[in-house]
């Protein structure tokens, strides 16, 4: 057998003849890697059990084998964050003279109202050998533009916040299908030993708008789906032992139902459901000592802690979050999504009423942080193999409806949202798209957010045309229809 | 069957143009196909009539019990396989109480069966659960599925949908009362056209139980309006749910571009979409942020409901008045601080009381609206010149909403009807409400006896729940993809039975339980059937099956005496582990936590709240369906064993379990291990299992509860959440 027990486990579409010798090998060698994740039986019957941790043989070589996303809950403001657009300054309280022709209807008719532009109280510097431009609300993130690739004029099918975030978080903007996490542990399995594939730490205040969908499996196996793991507290839901239990109690009891277990599958051997059942049980008590682990931050030095902003309250929480997805970077996990900010509220990116004051409160929260994610993978070697990804649902508004007042706030735009990528194959300094000069909506071609998806999955080794899974009378994907791979920002 | 009784007067026709000119049939049907529809090449099964089917004459007639075992052991014997012997009747009597009524039978119920001499034992028990209440809370479970049904509207806020939970009871009640499908369907496309109205007076009101049967339409997730681009969005999503789930067409596929793979052009997409264009929702009440558009007045019309809601309300209102006056005093305490000099302000402790009472405020008010006799539900526009009347309903290119083409005109799917046809809508004499009766023109297409569809995919489904595996493996796909039927003589087959029997689903499943097909093993091991047949799809032994989330917590519930039997009404809100209703919060007014017996109804009353799967069930793949789902996903994964072993849940049940074994049982281990097998698993434990258990008691740790041990282990054993 060899060491790598993923080299072995390529599968292809279809239900491959070495499926069965497969499970036979896991159950029996290295139980150990069915534990992120299991069995499931595909939609279309009990014909096949997919095996999860199956990996498919990547389309192509790539660096990243883990991503991290960041997502910004309630849609970022570009221009006072990535998007350095002087004339917005230079027009503040006027209306906006251009607007480009390839502006959707819906934008032209906003902008037929009484409006004014509104200018970024945020001073713009450049910065690194690339000399882009970063707002001064992101000074520590600005170190690391080098090694970032930004998108400009994403484009995503809905305004609202509910449609906006399934539609970024899960390629569609209807409910029900799976997230981008789980198309990335569907297409490259799960690399560790005692913890889920696919992990989700949200923001501690609270839960994003849609909850549990951002980052649920859809028509996936549920063997797909996300598992919320909390900063504090117990760090998996259920993973305390009962009350009155001890740990030597607890392993009477799993030896006495593993008896049991093999005896009622006695003959009924080849049943591999009810034997990965039977693992599962030992899985579950290793994740009991590995996860707490995981998130006993008592073994990472001052000097780290600092670097994530653990050391002040208004990055502690965020910085716990970029902190422990290194950690889990570490262990292997595929795919981990951080959430920041919650739905609704002040705590929320969605600055209606007081961009200036808003946007200083939620970059404060997140820039020291997130640099120091960037700088502690970097210097540990693990950003080659991981794509960062920093993503929000949409950008906001240049301009107001009415007109500018004391405290001036921007409106959702799904014309312009801003986003990047570091890590793996990125090509640090590299930019895609562009918005136009008041930042409405891309310059001449809007990038569709499956193009983004494309690209995600394509640094991760994975073929978006070819990650397929049939349900409902469709081959589905995560990009849907034909999406474009943005080659600009690969190295 | 009767052969001169013709259910399916299509195939009539087309036995007919055979049998008398067939050349000419066939040609004209060409020209007429090649003129009026895309889909010009010969389409088969399943869109063509089901014709009437003789079982299989197959030898071995010992191994019959009904005609499925015709069907299914001439398809077996054409591999050289046979069914396996029959399961034990202990085995049997799990299979059938899990099956029908989603709970363990009691140790009583297993002596009743095994000690009862008579040879009809089996079919009377198949009667006695079909007849029992708790079946339709069983089977509701499966419709409510597809029926993408929740308490909550998705998107931001996740809003509740308070009046959602009757068309629960509906579902439950029609499965109970042996609705005929047919009306079945009729009630949930257009309950509110039914009706056939003769005079030139008002419409009449709809009545109660088609306006909660139509909350079907509504449960799509529904986030706050767009004009136009929400309304085809709304009215699309109606058009596909209702083809997947009535007609096993994914006719959704097609409405950005022809159907990839059946024959369902882009046009007809939009030809289905305009049975709907006429859907009219009332307008948002006063209040609701969200814009989930307003109930319809439906009265409580179930026995005893009106007294029930009556008694509750009054009870809810009086509720209030506590937490009420706490928030008025204590804004007066607030008040009159402010305008003191200095100003005093609200001690931490006060401001706790007043948000908690604020948030009992919020949930109470929640459960008033609960409370109301109305319905999520929708109706047709009361036409002109008082509402819109009907809209041109176009092809819209590539599926987006600005981007009009070609008027059509409502019609059936080309692919079953081989035309494109306009579909005859059937107004009123004096044509007064041209609103009406589009969709009712659908329903009964649908629920006609002439369409090949309808019958067939519901004998599927239900043959898909009996079995875990439909005969067609997708059942909401009857299309190319889903790789066909493995026994379509035998869909055929039962979809004639299921129209001559009225469209009795009860009566489907007395054929299905009473086959021999049904009863057979499923610890039978034959290898040349293993090599031949590897997925068993030909059904040579009986498919062990791991229960549903549902049935697993109520049979936790079951074992440890502590269910809750009460039946129907509003939403349950069973404890989360710890922390988890804060974290995943929208407000206060969502999961209202009761850690009484009212949390411990069957789970079919859990309340569904689309931002938030309960963990434990989640972890045996519930979903809180946000699309239309045919059926479960099966996993095993570490999360479910932490939830069943560490779970507050499995062990708070556990240890009632325990109690309760101890009380019936006795201090003797012996006793008390033989007692805890026969509630978990219905048999009595085996000399070295007992040994086995006994041993574990005895090292149990000091200050541990060694009966509890015990029954945790039972309720974790793969063989109480498998039913063989």
């Amino acid at each position: 057998m060899s060491n790598n027990p993923f080299q072995d486990a390529r599968w292809s579409r279809g239900y491959g003849s070495g499926r069965r010798q497969f499970l036979g090998r896991m159950f029996h060698g290295f139980g150990g890697i069915a534990l992120s994740g299991l069995l499931a039986r595909e939609a279309r019957g009990a014909s096949p059990i997919i095996d999860p941790l199956a990996v498919k043989a990547p389309a192509f070589p790539r660096k990243a084998k883990n991503c991290i996303m960041l997502f910004m809950c309630g849609g970022v403001s570009q221009v006072d964050s990535f998007e350095y657009k002087p004339k917005l300054n230079e027009f503040h309280g006027k209306r906006i003279p251009h607007i480009p022709k390839i502006a959707s209807g819906e934008l032209q008719g906003r902008l037929t109202f009484a409006h004014q532009c509104v200018g970024s109280p945020f001073k713009f510097q450049q910065h690194g050998q690339s000399r882009r431009y970063i707002s001064e609300l992101f000074p520590n993130l600005a170190r690391h533009v080098d090694d970032l690739a930004f998108i400009h004029g994403i484009q995503v099918d809905n305004q609202n916040h509910g449609p906006a975030t399934l539609h970024v978080a899960t390629g569609s903007q209807f409910p029900g299908s799976p997230s981008v996490g789980s198309w990335v542990r569907y297409g490259l399995g799960s690399a560790n030993q005692n913890l889920p594939g696919y992990v989700v730490i949200q923001d501690p205040r609270g839960a994003p708008t849609n909850g549990a969908a951002v980052w649920g499996n859809g028509y996936l196996p549920a063997a797909y789906q996300g598992t919320f793991l909390r900063p504090t507290g117990t760090p998996i839901v259920d993973l305390a032992r009962p009350q009155g239990v001890s740990a030597a109690q607890q392993r009477q009891e799993f030896d006495a139902l593993a008896w049991l277990n093999r005896r009622h599958l006695g003959d009924a051997s080849r049943d591999s459901e009810l034997e990965a059942r039977i693992s599962a049980y030992e899985l579950a008590f290793r994740m009991q000592t590995a996860a707490p682990e995981l998130v006993d931050l008592s073994g990472e030095t001052e000097e780290t802690k600092a670097l994530y902003g653990l050391d002040h309250p208004k990055t502690a929480g965020f910085g716990r979050q970029c902190l422990l997805a290194r950690r889990l970077v570490e262990r292997g996990v595929r795919h981990t999504l951080l959430l920041h900010g919650v739905q609704i509220g002040k705590d929320s990116w969605d600055d209606h009423g007081n961009v200036k004051d808003g946007m200083i409160k939620h970059s404060r929260e997140v820039d020291l942080p997130v640099a120091g994610l960037l700088a502690d993978l970097k210097r540990r070697g693990l950003l080659d193999e991981t794509l960062v990804v920093w993503a929000s649902e949409m950008g906001r508004t240049s301009f107001v409806t009415g007109s500018v007042g004391d405290k001036v706030g921007r409106d959702h735009n799904g014309h312009a949202l801003c986003m990047w990528m570091a890590g793996g194959d990125v090509k640090g300094g590299a930019t895609a798209g562009a918005t136009d000069d008041f930042s409405l909506c891309a310059a001449d071609e809007p990038i569709p957010i499956r193009d983004v998806h494309a690209t995600l999955l394509n640094l991760l080794g994975l073929d978006e045309e070819n990650l397929t899974y049939h349900y409902a009378g469709r081959i589905r994907r995560l990009t849907d229809i034909q999406a474009n791979v943005l080659r600009q920002i690969i190295a | 069957m009767n052969p001169t009784k013709k259910l399916f007067p299509l195939g009539r026709t087309a036995t007919a143009a055979i049998v008398g000119c067939f050349l000419a049939g066939c040609l004209l049907a060409n020209v007429l196909h090649a003129a009026s529809a895309p889909t010009n090449s010969v389409v088969g099964w399943p869109f063509t009539p089901p014709a009437e089917i003789k079982p299989p004459l197959v030898r071995h007639a010992d191994q019959i019990t009904n005609a499925i075992d015709n069907f299914i052991l001439a398809r077996l014997k054409e591999k050289g396989l046979t069914l396996a012997p029959a399961a034990s009747a202990r085995t049997l009597v799990r299979r059938l109480y899990f099956d029908l009524i989603g709970l363990p039978p009691s140790p009583t119920e297993v002596d009743a069966f095994l000690n009862d001499p008579d040879p009809k034992a089996y079919a009377t028990l198949v009667d006695k659960l079909l007849d029992d209440s708790r079946y339709g809370e069983r089977w509701a479970r499966f419709w409510l599925d597809l029926a993408r049904y929740a308490d909550t509207a998705g998107y931001e806020g996740d809003p509740d949908l308070p009046n959602a939970w009757r068309y629960r009871d509906y579902v439950i009640d029609a499965f109970n009362q042996d609705k005929p499908y047919d009306q079945f369907v009729i009630e949930q496309i257009a309950g509110d056209e039914a009706e056939e109205i003769m005079g030139a007076g008002d419409l009449p009101d709809s009545k109660p139980e088609p306006t909660v049967a139509l909350t079907f339409l509504r449960l799509a997730p529904f986030t706050e309006p767009r004009g136009d681009a929400s309304r085809h969005e709304m009215l699309s999503e109606m058009t596909a749910t209702v083809s997947s789930v009535f007609l096993g067409l994914t006719v959704g596929c097609a409405q950005c571009h022809n159907h990839k793979y059946d024959r369902i052009p882009t046009k007809d997409f939009y030809r289905m979409k305009a049975f709907f264009s006429t859907v009219q929702l009332q307008r948002p009440l006063p209040g609701d942020i969200f814009q989930l558009g307003g109930p319809l007045p439906a009265a409580f019309y179930r026995k005893g409901e009106k007294e029930w809601a009556a008694k509750l309300t009054d009870q809810r209102n009086a509720e209030l008045a506590e937490p009420r006056s706490l928030v008025a005093a204590l804004d007066k305490i607030e008040d009159v601080g402010k305008k003191s000099d200095p100003k005093i302000s609200l001690t931490p402790e006060q401001r706790e009381q007043r948000s908690k009472a604020k948030a009992r405020i919020r949930l109470v008010e929640q459960d008033l609206k609960r409370l109301q006799p109305v319905a999520m539900s929708l109706r047709h526009s009361y036409g002109p010149p008082f509402e819109p009347g009907v809209p041109e309903t176009r092809v819209l290119n590539r599926g987006e909403w600005d981007k009009p083409g070609e008027v059509v005109e409502p019609g059936f799917p080309s692919v079953i009807t081989g035309n494109q046809d306009p579909a005859p809508i059937r107004l009123d004499p004096f044509k007064r409400w041209p609103t009406r009766s589009r969709r009712l023109a659908l329903a009964e297409w649908i629920a006609s006896s002439e369409n090949p569809m309808t019958a067939r995919v519901m004998v599927n489904r239900l043959w898909d729940w009996h079995f875990g595996r439909g005969l067609v493996a997708t059942p909401s796909d009857f299309g190319k993809l889903s790789g066909g039927a493995s026994h379509p003589e035998l869909i055929d087959w039962l979809a004639w039975r299921f129209v001559d029997s009225k469209w009795s689903v009860k009566a489907m499943h007395r054929l299905i339980l009473n086959s021999a097909t049904y009863c057979q093993s499923s610890r039978y091991h034959d290898s040349k059937a293993e090599t031949a047949d590897p997925e068993n799809t030909l059904l040579w032994r009986f498919r062990p099956r791991r229960l549903e989330a549902e049935a697993v917590r109520d049979a936790v519930l079951a074992v440890s005496g502590r269910l809750n039997p009460e039946q129907f009404g509003l939403p349950i809100f069973p404890p989360l582990p710890e922390g988890l209703a804060e974290e995943v919060k929208y407000d206060d007014s969502k999961w209202a936590t009761q850690d009484g017996p009212e949390g411990r109804k069957r789970s079919v009353y859990i309340y569904q709240q689309r931002s938030m799967t309960m963990p434990f069930m989640q972890t045996f793949d519930s979903v809180v369906c946000d699309a239309s789902r045919d059926r479960r996903q099966v996993s095993v994964t570490p999360l479910q064993a932490l939830a069943m072993y560490n779970g507050r849940f499995a062990n708070e049940e556990a240890t009632h379990f325990a109690a309760r074994v101890r009380k019936d049982a006795g201090e003797s281990p012996g006793a008390q291990i033989q007692l805890a097998f026969k509630t978990a698993l219905g048999r009595e434990p085996a000399p070295e299992e007992s040994e086995r258990m006994q041993a574990l008691m005895k090292s149990s740790t000091e200050g541990s509860d060694a009966v509890a041990a015990v029954c945790r282990v039972l309720l974790n054993a793969n063989e109480f959440v498998y039913v063989e």
